[in-house]
């Protein structure tokens, strides 16, 4: 993979048989429990290596901890939180650096390996594919109500879930399938990243906005006034690229561009097995996994939202 | 009485909260609130509006300063003038199951029945009723005490019915009576109550 089109992670290929993928992911808390933000970002830096196709199997810790202003025992329990993630995905812990920092942060660097020929990149989508994603959308709006205090234990708790889950499952079962093309969702919001996708392809993007998966409570506190501020650039730098009909709801369209954590994988596959990987990805515990769009003949816009 | 607040330098959500607490504590009929990017610009609007505002913006340089003025008839509103003109106590009954009690379901079920249709008897006292979890059940098509419930929404008895339990049961077309709410409705709701009474 060259740097002029980055993708998640880069890879480096060590034999005909055997490529190394590496990437690195950190942040500052999301959440307010150590132990939880901890398994949050463990997940979130894993999903990079599931996104490629590949295995995740050593990673190092990332720490920036105010050690003078905050008890170490906080500290200690992230890493406890991102260790069994780690142990979940059985990776194996093998180092890390920290350092003192004003502000607190905590990421992995991963290392997965991957058959050459079985990497996935965002580009290589095929006309017919079906789009699918396998988290529901809404999560930087419900953090920034979260950080604001009007967030519901409930929803606190749903999004953590979501957020903490692994995208491991989802990445094992669609490797038994004709997937053309995967990415993550992250900081980009939903068509930040499908724009990423389809930016030097010869198709377009077709979404249905009725079948994105989308956390009720995002649209209460999107109507409040509680949108991140990343979703309003995403809108801004991605938007120009995107037709959002005017019968979708304002809401909905703050969801679109909201940044992600730790969000779902959004796959692209052969259209005629859409159906077949969507009933195993629910079979095999990926509950949220929905068919959202499709890959279509490009039209003026390279993404069309109806 | 206008509030001026200043919320330049501020990222969201901040802007929002600082917005919240002045329109909360002070209950201004104007607001003017001044911000240094479009992100605040279209959370305060859109915050402001949902509590019954009228927003206007104006840019200065790279500052905007959006404006709210109270306007009537909104949800707020009258909650306003339904606090100043209400002298009795205010009662909330928060109804977080469709049956009463532990032992036999039948039974529970015609209780609750019979409990919600006895409610009127609180007289003009009764001023919410709020269905979350399994309650919700209680306010769709399939429910007995439908009709009951439907009496003491037209004697002008809120009743607010919780979404997300809506959404989690898949029920959320069938709701009959009462209004969609989220938690941060069901929380104020709590406050500005004199007395909660939990089922």
């Amino acid at each position: 993979m060259g740097l002029d089109k980055a993708d998640d992670a880069g890879v480096y290929k060590l034999a005909d048989d055997l490529a190394m993928i590496q990437t690195v992911d950190f942040f500052t808390p999301v959440v307010d429990d150590p132990y939880e933000f901890g398994q949050i970002a463990a997940a979130n830096a894993l999903s990079d290596i599931y996104a490629m196709g590949g295995t995740p199997k050593t990673a190092m810790n990332l720490v920036a901890f105010p050690a003078n202003d905050m008890d170490i025992a906080i500290l200690r329990e992230i890493i406890q939180g991102g260790l069994e993630k780690m142990n979940e995905a059985e990776v194996v812990l093998v180092g890390g650096h920290s350092i003192e920092d004003k502000e607190l942060k905590y990421g992995l660097s991963v290392t997965g390996f991957v058959h050459p020929d079985h990497i996935l990149t965002k580009r290589d989508l095929r006309l017919g594919d079906q789009l699918i994603l396998t988290k529901p959308l809404g999560i930087g709006i419900i953090t920034t109500a979260i950080k604001g205090g009007l967030a519901s234990e409930e929803i606190m708790k749903t999004a953590t879930r979501l957020m903490a889950t692994l995208n491991r499952q989802a990445a094992d079962v669609m490797k038994d399938y004709p997937v053309h093309a995967c990415t993550d969702i992250t900081g980009f919001g939903l068509l930040g990243h499908l724009t990423e996708m389809v930016k030097d392809s010869e198709y377009g993007l077709q979404i249905y906005a009725d079948s994105i998966p989308v956390l009720p409570e995002a649209l209460d506190y999107a109507g409040m006034g509680l949108v991140p501020g990343g979703a309003f650039n995403n809108r801004e730098f991605y938007g120009h690229m995107v037709e959002i009909a005017s019968s979708v709801d304002p809401l909905i369209q703050d969801v679109l561009f909201d940044p992600q954590t730790s969000g779902g994988l959004l796959i692209s596959v052969d259209g005629h097995s859409a159906k077949g990987l969507l009933l195993t990805l629910k079979e095999k515990g990926v509950q949220e996994a929905t068919m959202i769009g499709e890959v279509v003949s490009r039209s003026k816009q390279k993404i069309k939202v109806i | 009485m206008t509030v001026e607040l200043d919320c330049r330098g501020l990222a969201c959500p901040a802007p929002v909260l600082e917005t919240k607490k002045a329109v909360d504590t002070n209950g201004p009929s104007k607001i003017v609130v001044t911000v240094d990017n479009e992100a605040a610009k279209e959370n305060i609007s859109r915050f402001l509006g949902s509590q019954g505002f009228e927003v206007s913006i104006r840019g200065e340089g790279k500052d905007f300063h959006v404006s709210g003025t109270k306007t009537g008839g909104t949800v707020s509103e009258s909650a306003v003038i339904e606090e100043q003109e209400w002298e009795k106590q205010k009662i909330m009954v928060m109804v977080a199951t469709d049956r009463i009690g532990y032992g036999d379901d039948e039974l529970g079920k015609k209780l609750m029945q019979s409990f919600l249709k006895t409610l009127q008897e609180m007289g003009d006292e009764l001023w919410r009723l709020i269905f979350v979890n399994n309650g919700v059940k209680l306010t769709i098509g399939a429910s007995e005490a439908l009709p009951d419930l439907k009496e003491l929404e037209e004697q002008g008895i809120h009743i607010l019915v919780c979404g997300t339990c809506l959404n989690h049961f898949d029920i959320l077309d069938k709701k009959q009576v009462g209004e969609t709410t989220n938690m941060l409705d069901i929380v104020t709701a709590m406050q500005l109550a004199d007395k909660v009474i939990n089922v």
